[in-house]
């Protein structure tokens, strides 16, 4: 049991769901810049933060395998493969 | 930032929380597991017990022993997946040539992926090698390894890659010889029930109480849990050889219709 700013006692399960709450936080805010930006490759970069901080949600959540597979598709290959889609077409979305 | 969209987000975040403070009850999971649960990690490694996968990583049990077929099922269908990306760039990269080697980044750059790429491909192969001891297994150990190449393509062009001995076909052969052997993986068992003249089943892994049949849970000292292992081996083969292939495919189509615009 650790203490709180106040003195009281607060379980670890507490702390977890905590920095699950910010991590969700977060993710809605990458998730929002993403849909925003008009430069696909940060909007691509964007996700990947996204994905970053659903890997750490899902760690969180006892679910160490899903981590494990939604760190390298989720930061390295979905951007990889929009990346090289990108380089097709227009890198700046229009109005 | 228009006030109107803040006002949506703020609006939406907070009626989310709202909607969780009220509903809190039911989303915090309860202390008791449910029967099926108390089965699979009752028996999951468990060497007095008749139904044990001899796995300590309960996930990779369920997955391909419990569960075995649908994960064979997914398989077939990122194969079927790929193979229908390949039919469609089929002429785009047959009359690709290899070209010289000299693209790519920096030095600086080239040199750290020259370091990186072999321990992201040591790390892929220790993530789906110990699949069934640790959390972990064939998908994300393959999509781990695909990784690398997928760097050294971007970093070095995939000219490099190509002329490193890299190519679709044998990305393809590799990728074929990794679903054939989940296939025979997975019908192992039954073969050898075949040969010995004994009842067995297909995707069979440690011998059951009305069939003797089965695979060994330990080569030597080291616990491999029967088929988990090969099937955690041939996966991740399937995957990196299959990721690598799309990758090479959806550069070369670029490189070969910039030749085309250029010849016309």
């Amino acid at each position: 049991m650790t203490k709180n700013f106040v003195g009281e006692s607060v379980s670890p399960e507490a702390i977890t769901y905590l920095v699950m709450a910010l991590m969700s936080l977060l993710s809605v805010l990458a998730v929002y810049m993403a849909i925003k930006e008009k430069d696909l490759i940060k909007a691509v970069i964007y996700s990947a933060i996204q994905s970053s901080f659903y890997a750490i949600l899902y760690y969180l959540l006892m679910a160490p395998d899903i981590a494990l597979v939604y760190l390298p598709v989720g930061v390295g290959l979905i951007p990889g493969v929009l990346i090289i889609l990108i380089s097709k077409t227009e890198r700046v979305e229009k109005d | 930032m228009k006030p109107s969209e803040v006002i949506t987000i703020v609006s939406l975040v907070l009626s989310i929380a709202l909607l969780l403070t009220l509903a809190y009850v039911y989303l915090v999971p309860s202390t008791s597991v449910r029967d099926l649960a108390v089965f699979y990690l009752y028996t999951t490694y468990n060497p007095v017990e008749k139904y044990t996968a001899y796995s300590p990583e309960g996930v990779t049990a369920i997955v391909w022993d419990y569960r075995g077929l649908d994960t064979l099922f997914e398989t077939a269908v990122f194969y079927l997946a790929l193979i229908a990306g390949l039919a469609l760039a089929r002429r785009l990269f047959a009359e690709t040539t290899v070209s010289s080697a000299r693209a790519g980044l920096s030095t600086i750059v080239k040199t750290v992926t020259r370091l990186t790429a072999p321990m992201i491909i040591a790390v892929g192969a220790s993530i789906g090698l110990h699949g069934h001891l640790t959390p972990g297994g064939g998908f994300q150990g393959g999509s781990t390894i695909a990784v690398a190449p997928l760097l050294i393509i971007v970093i070095f062009s995939v000219y490099y890659l190509l002329a490193s001995g890299l190519t679709t076909n044998k990305m393809l052969a590799l990728r074929s010889m990794g679903l054939a052997g989940i296939g025979l993986t997975a019908i192992s068992a039954l073969l050898v029930g075949l040969l010995k003249g004994e009842h067995a089943y297909v995707f069979q892994n440690m011998p059951k109480p009305d069939s003797l049949v089965g695979l060994p849970s330990h080569i030597g000292e080291f616990l491999i849990s029967g088929t988990l292992w090969f099937f955690n081996l041939f996966e991740a083969m399937a995957v990196a050889a299959g990721f690598t292939m799309a990758f090479i495919v959806l550069l070369l189509v670029k490189e070969v219709s910039g030749n085309e615009r250029r010849d016309h």
